[in-house]
């Protein structure tokens, strides 16, 4: 068999399969990032979710550390929010919304005010005035201590007390009592009593990088000057000012103001780069269905106790979109959205020198399209990967070893595994039976009996065809061996008079479809069509259909399994995500080869949704379930009465397809093969079979050192174990084996093991 | 390359034997090479016919770590 190119150099230029605009288009799709509904409705953009969050785990100082860092003076923005947060929440479309600015105001009133950050902060240097007093006054002069201004406030009130008392009249008591103790911690000077005139203010404004003024100074000082309400600037005069009435006036106007104070004491354009300010759509996807807790708790008339704040917090939803995450066993190992995920990996493709720390999770997905199916948007995480691979295999960037076995496998189900020829007695024939190379290696007794039965019951002829589709070499981003495959199937269907193929596996139907003026269909479509074979039973318990990753899609096969399931007697059970919606069972895009971790993971994420035997019409997935103890068939098993039993290890699987294709050619078509016997008696104990399967190594591999140290001689004696140790360089990699010698021409295999690298003895 | 620099040495601590040419094997000069690069080592080499060997530990571990950082590159 011929052996695959490793990777080249790693100097060649970038080929783009996907340009920048196109990812970033892709990457838009994926919402995890939106804002969630309430946070995009407050103007003043509060991280509500996490503030509810904390609150309802009862963490009232970290809680109040978010308030505090969107309002300077929480009671006063709870007591005079307008709540826009409130209209906006998802549960209020099916039952009450989270009265959120009730639970601020109890976070506000009985939550701890953080002390700080403990470290010393460094005063900016350029200064600020404020002149006036009132809500805007108040709330910019808290904006700009957190920005760490030095502050000077010129009012017209005689003392603190007063100042605050302007235009907060509907704090209460205690309120007020807690929002003075706060202003007095603030590092702001005031100069009190002021009589505030042009004459005044322009003595003092000179002092000043920046200057402010209410909305009532504004309006006695200059009357006339044009205001920017999206600024809070009166430009002809260079002052920030004040507008309109409403805490929530007062606050956004505060935080646009002290953006523009930014701007201006940094002597740039207040008009540029100011970001999206005020309240915002998002697109945002949430799933309402399994939210509880419908009403809220009554708030009394004094507001929420702390009790009753972290029970009403805690019915906040946490609106997030993580479909994708809920339901990929894939994108929940790596702990990315994937718009993140898609955009690294992208990145991955691009770099000409250095590592690409992405091959592995560009690799590790199974590229079955589960979510773009889940996704509200029909994010396609599948196609992303899939074009990385192509582009990374068109530099030749990608490495050979996470796809090497499988794709040495496809190679050898088209060459010595590989089997064409027309029904005996027939030239060419109507149909071709297709099993599928995975079929062929896990029930080679069950693809016999169905081609029998489809020789017996089809009329103009059915042809056999053991082979792989070319989905191996798609998966792995070759397209030049997936066209090579094509055309090489092409011919040999030709050959047979381009009959209809009678796929047995849905990645077969799916692969094969997209060949051209090739008609395809599913077994599964012809059992329904000429009925079941005599002996056919179903399970004699219910069992959970899981559907292929290669019928995605492909609504049509899925009914025709479940009318198959029913004829067969089948008692189903109901599986989340099943149909369109079904996970891969980790062998789809090669991610059990790339990332074994990964693809048990996936196989543990199907097996998670039911206790019951699964019914499969992939062999791959039924092998893996099988191999994680589960009791899994493939419905053609139950078409015909066979059992393929104890799942086969890897070499195993090359032995069936190389005997059934002996077996069928002996007895179908009387043709003989010549069989290659080995002249020295080889045994295996369990640990090594075990060994082999965990590590890839074939029977082949091990054939293939033994032969050679009988010829060479060549071995290594360990005096430790007294095993003998051989090896041999095949393909890209070297195989050692570890083994006793039993007689002359007897041998037990111990352990086995390999690497990719070559090693050489040096000279010098 | 960086000269004579050694990656890795491993003594043979005359547990191992050459079966063929019926010698201890002693620590010798080997390279291992992959993907446009090589690695001057130190392994249990034949003195007589140069048979190197690399022990499983060391084809598990070391080397499979390296492949994998390469194969990144």
């Amino acid at each position: 068999m011929s052996q695959i190119r490793e990777r080249g150099s790693t100097h060649v230029y970038k080929v783009n399969k996907i340009s920048k605009e196109e990812i970033e288009g892709m990457v838009s799709l994926c919402v995890h990032e939106q804002p969630p509904f309430c946070s995009a409705a407050c103007p003043l953009k509060l991280d509500t979710r996490a503030f509810l969050k904390a609150a309802a785990a009862g963490d009232f100082k970290k809680a109040m550390a978010l308030y505090e860092k969107t309002a300077p003076f929480p009671l006063i923005l709870s007591a005079g929010c307008e709540a826009p947060c409130e209209s906006k929440c998802r549960l209020g479309e099916i039952g009450e919304s989270v009265a959120i600015r009730a639970v601020e105001a109890a976070v506000a009133r009985y939550g701890e005010a953080p002390r700080g950050s403990g470290v010393f902060r460094m005063k900016k240097k350029k200064t600020v005035a404020i002149f006036g007093a009132g809500l805007f006054a108040l709330l910019l002069a808290g904006e700009l201590e957190k920005k760490a201004y030095p502050l000077t406030v010129f009012c017209e009130q005689e003392d603190l007390e007063s100042f605050l008392h302007c235009e907060t009249g509907f704090l209460d008591d205690t309120a007020f009592a807690l929002e003075r103790e706060r202003l007095r911690g603030k590092d702001i000077d005031f100069v009190f009593s002021c009589t505030i005139d042009r004459a005044f203010f322009e003595e003092k404004r000179g002092a000043f990088d920046v200057v402010c003024a209410s909305e009532e100074i504004r309006r006695r000082l200059f009357p006339d000057a044009a205001f920017l309400p999206e600024l809070m600037l009166c430009e002809s005069e260079g002052v920030v000012c004040g507008e309109g009435s409403g805490v929530m006036a007062a606050a956004f106007g505060a935080k646009k103001a002290a953006l523009s104070v930014d701007r201006l004491a940094q002597k740039l354009d207040p008009r540029n780069t100011r970001g999206q300010e005020g309240p915002c759509e998002t697109a945002l996807y949430t799933d309402l269905s399994e939210a509880k807790a419908l009403r809220r708790v009554e708030i009394p008339a004094g507001g929420y106790t702390p009790e009753q704040a972290i029970e009403e917090a805690k019915r906040c939803i946490q609106c997030r979109c993580e479909e994708c995450l809920k339901s990929c066993a894939y994108l929940k190992h790596y702990k990315k959205h994937p718009g993140l995920l898609a955009r690294e990996i992208y990145n991955n493709t691009q770099i000409i020198m250095g590592d690409h720390q992405l091959n592995r999770p560009m690799n590790s997905c199974s590229l079955c399209g589960q979510c773009s199916v889940v996704c509200p948007n029909g994010f396609d995480m599948a196609h992303v990967c899939h074009i990385a691979r192509q582009n990374m295999v068109s530099t030749d960037k990608m490495p050979l070893a996470p796809h090497e076995f499988a794709l040495m496998d496809m190679l050898f189900s088209n060459n010595e595994g590989f089997l064409c020829r027309p029904q005996p007695g027939f030239e060419t024939c109507r149909y071709v039976f297709f099993p599928g190379c995975q079929a062929t290696a896990i029930a080679p007794g069950t693809v016999r009996a169905a081609y029998e039965d489809l020789c017996a019951r089809l009329d103009g002829g059915v042809a056999l065809m053991l082979g792989c589709c070319g989905a191996i070499g798609d998966w792995a981003g070759r397209e030049e061996m997936e066209a090579q495959t094509r055309e090489f199937l092409d011919r040999e269907l030709a050959r047979l008079g381009d009959p209809v193929v009678i796929a047995g596996c849905p990645t077969c139907k799916k692969e094969l479809s997209t060949h051209r003026d090739l008609r395809v269909k599913g077994i599964w479509d012809v059992l329904l069509e000429i009925g079941l074979p005599r002996g056919a039973r179903g399970l004699d318990r219910p069992a959970a259909l899981h559907d292929s990753c290669g019928a995605r899609g492909d609504e049509e096969t899925q009914k025709a399994i479940r009318t198959l399931a029913e004829n067969l007697g089948c008692e189903l059970v109901e599986t989340p995500y099943s149909g369109d919606r079904s996970p891969c069972c980790g062998y789809g895009g090669l991610a059990a080869y790339a990332n074994r971790e990964v693809a048990a993971e996936m196989t543990e994420k199907c097996l998670e949704r039911s206790d019951a035997p699964y019914l499969t019409y992939c062999m791959a997935c039924r092998d893996r379930f099988a191999r994680q103890g589960r009791l899994s068939r493939h419905i053609l098993e139950l078409c015909y009465g066979t059992d393929a039993g104890a799942p086969p290890d890897i070499s195993e699987k090359r032995r069936n397809r190389l005997a059934l294709k002996k077996e069928l050619l002996h007895e179908l078509w009387q043709e003989e093969t010549a069989e290659m016997k080995l002249d020295f008696e080889l045994n295996y104990t369990d640990e090594a079979r075990r060994m082999m399967d965990e590590r890839m190594i074939l029977t082949d591999d091990v054939i293939a050192v033994l032969q050679d140290f009988r010829q060479t001689g060549e071995a290594i004696l360990d005096a430790e174990d007294s095993l003998l140790v051989a090896r041999r360089r095949v393909g890209n990699a070297t195989f050692w084996v570890k083994f006793t010698r039993d007689g002359e021409d007897s041998y037990t295999v111990r352990r086995a093991y390999s690497h990719r690298m070559n090693v050489v003895k040096r000279e010098g | 390359m960086a000269g004579e620099k050694n990656y890795y040495t491993i003594d043979p601590q005359g547990k191992l034997s050459c079966l063929k040419c019926g010698v201890p094997l002693v620590k010798g000069k080997a390279k291992f090479m992959y993907l446009d690069n090589g690695f001057p080592v130190e392994l249990p080499v034949c003195p007589v016919c140069g048979f190197v060997y690399v022990p499983e530990e060391l084809a598990l571990g070391k080397v499979a770590s390296v492949e994998r950082a390469l194969e990144d590159k």
